[in-house]
């Protein structure tokens, strides 16, 4: 009776009978646990991912979430679990009598002494088939690195030309149009049409992304379609297209279904984007967005420069309000008047007699005119000498005062302040490389070239004398 | 275009680098005008080629060739929901 249980299900070779017959195997007597153990190590070991085709029976959903069922074909059947995480993932409501492929590993109940499969997922045949083309090939795809990071390109912040693979008879091309005029109304669009589902369309989706990539100025190109379903979607989930996609010289958003619609090509892409219309706003940023920052960014700039002007100006003013250098603004002002006072006195003068010995003496009261002129420029000379030298020792003290550092504020208020009233006509002197401001006529020389800034426009200048 | 500056993209990132130097850095007065002359010729740029792009469509068919869309494809709404309806 023990031999009975001791021999292999199936007969053994008779040679293999044959020699056990010479060197029976000592008895080794196994409990129930050790035999159930053993075989469940050998059956957890072997099938640890399997893909299993059958009919749902007896499917029922426990209230722990969990989900139990049996699957069977005309010949056997197999019980079946699955866990509440994977239940909770189902794209499709598990119901007896459905076809479905199972994937999952097998495990072996002790208790029971049954084994089952526990299943990861579960889709109704036919999507089973698809799905493992898919996995097989992102697996594929992924192992020689087309969905590395590093090889993401970064699209370009303003696109020239947007390229965009779609087919012309969908709702994605009309959408990515509407998008992209709304938000950057001026855009200009290639379109390069494909069908995108049916026998065929994979090869004419990796041709048109070939041929797009191929047209000057293209900086960007999207890919896709509207949605449907997963057969619909296969084209993007071939490796023609994968391998295109991965191939463009361009940067490349894929748009393919909807939200939950994953391809292959979503992962070579460059860019994933939900939708085709989430394409084209991914593509260009509002113009109007474009132009508040770019003017926030120049008046940042203006403003700042503005500043750092009247931050010359104020100290230049804080210097010119102490008293030293306003008693010297003083004696300027009055050194001033007096020379106008000097110059109408001589103008009178001139007038005057100019007109009376013409009448008399033509030429020769005219040399005399000419001789009495000068006497009295010199007169005229000598009082403003003199008043000048007043001025020098009244402002002396004052001028000591102002020191070095109101000569350096002075010195750049010079600088500083044409460039703040160029409007009301001054102008800045540059030399003819424009990388300095002139402050010094020694500096240059005559023939020498220099530009000069005026509120519109430059000029550019020879130097004639300095 | 001005041949100094990249793209649009580079011209905005110097254009904020420029407004960082005028807000942060004490710079003698050279400098500064300097930089605040390439600010404005920055934000000129990108002005400019937010303008630049043709507002077209075009088709590029089976031959290479780059012919205009139909305007099926929407010059603006109007024309569009005509087409649809």
């Amino acid at each position: 009776m023990t031999s009975l249980f001791d021999l292999p299900f199936e007969e053994p070779e008779p040679h293999a009978l044959e020699s056990e017959r010479v060197t029976p195997a000592p008895r080794r007597i196994l409990t129930v646990s050790e035999l159930t153990g053993r075989i469940r190590v050998h059956v957890e070991e072997r099938f640890t991912d399997v893909w299993v085709e059958g009919e749902l029976s007896n499917c029922r959903l426990w209230n722990t979430g969990h989900m139990y069922f049996t699957l069977k074909d005309g010949g056997a059947q197999i019980k079946g679990v699955m866990f509440r995480s994977a239940v909770r993932a189902l794209r499709f409501k598990p119901q007896n009598g459905v076809r479905v492929v199972a994937r999952g590993r097998v495990s072996v109940y002790d208790a029971k002494g049954e084994y089952q499969i526990v299943c990861e997922r579960l889709e109704p045949e036919g999507l089973g088939a698809l799905q493992l083309a898919f996995d097989q090939l992102k697996q594929r795809l992924s192992a020689e690195g087309l969905f590395d990071e590093r090889r993401k390109r970064r699209l370009p912040a303003l696109p020239r030309k947007v390229g965009v693979v779609t087919s012309l008879e969908g709702a994605a091309v009309r959408d990515i149009i509407q998008v992209l005029r709304r938000r950057y109304s001026n855009a200009h669009i290639v379109i390069r049409p494909a069908r995108v589902q049916g026998e065929g369309a994979a090869l004419e989706i990796a041709r048109a992304l070939s041929a797009i990539g191929k047209v000057p100025g293209i900086d960007v190109v999207i890919v896709g379609r509207g949605g449907g379903s997963i057969e619909d979607l296969w084209a993007f989930n071939e490796e023609v297209t994968a391998r295109a996609i991965a191939d463009c010289p361009v940067p490349i958003i894929a748009a393919v279904g909807h939200e939950t619609d994953v391809t292959i090509a979503d992962f070579v892409a460059d860019v994933r984007a939900p939708t085709p219309s989430a394409a084209a706003e991914m593509v260009v940023a509002r113009k109007d967005d474009f132009y508040a920052r770019i003017d926030r960014l120049a008046h940042r700039v203006t403003a700042s420069m503005r500043m750092r002007l009247h931050r010359f100006e104020s100290r230049v003013r804080t210097l010119e309000a102490r008293p030293g250098y306003t008693g010297m603004r003083g004696h300027v002002a009055l050194r001033g008047r007096h020379v106008a006072d000097l110059t109408h006195d001589l103008g009178h003068a001139i007038g005057g007699r100019m007109a009376l010995r013409e009448r008399a003496y033509q030429s020769l009261r005219l040399s005399l005119e000419t001789f009495d002129l000068r006497r009295r420029l010199a007169h005229v000379r000598f009082r403003l000498i003199e008043a000048d030298g007043r001025l020098s020792s009244a402002t002396a003290q004052a001028r000591h005062r102002a020191d070095g550092q109101l000569r350096g504020a002075a010195a750049r208020l010079e600088a500083l302040s044409p460039l703040a009233v160029l409007g009301r006509g001054y102008a800045v002197c540059w030399n003819s490389e424009r990388t300095a401001i002139i402050r010094d006529a020694t500096t240059i020389a005559a023939g020498q070239h220099v530009r000069v800034t005026l509120a519109r426009g430059e000029l550019a200048c020879e130097v004639k004398s300095s | 275009m001005d041949d100094t500056i990249k793209d649009f993209e580079a011209a905005i990132a110097e254009l904020e680098s420029i407004v960082k130097k005028l807000e942060e850095g004490d710079l003698p007065l050279e400098t500064s005008l300097q930089l605040y002359e390439r600010g404005v010729q920055l934000s000129r740029f990108c002005h400019s080629r937010l303008e630049e792009a043709e507002r077209r469509i075009e088709i590029l068919s089976e031959r290479g060739q780059l012919r205009p869309a139909p305007d099926a494809f929407g010059e603006d709404d109007e024309t569009k929901s005509k087409v649809k309806g």
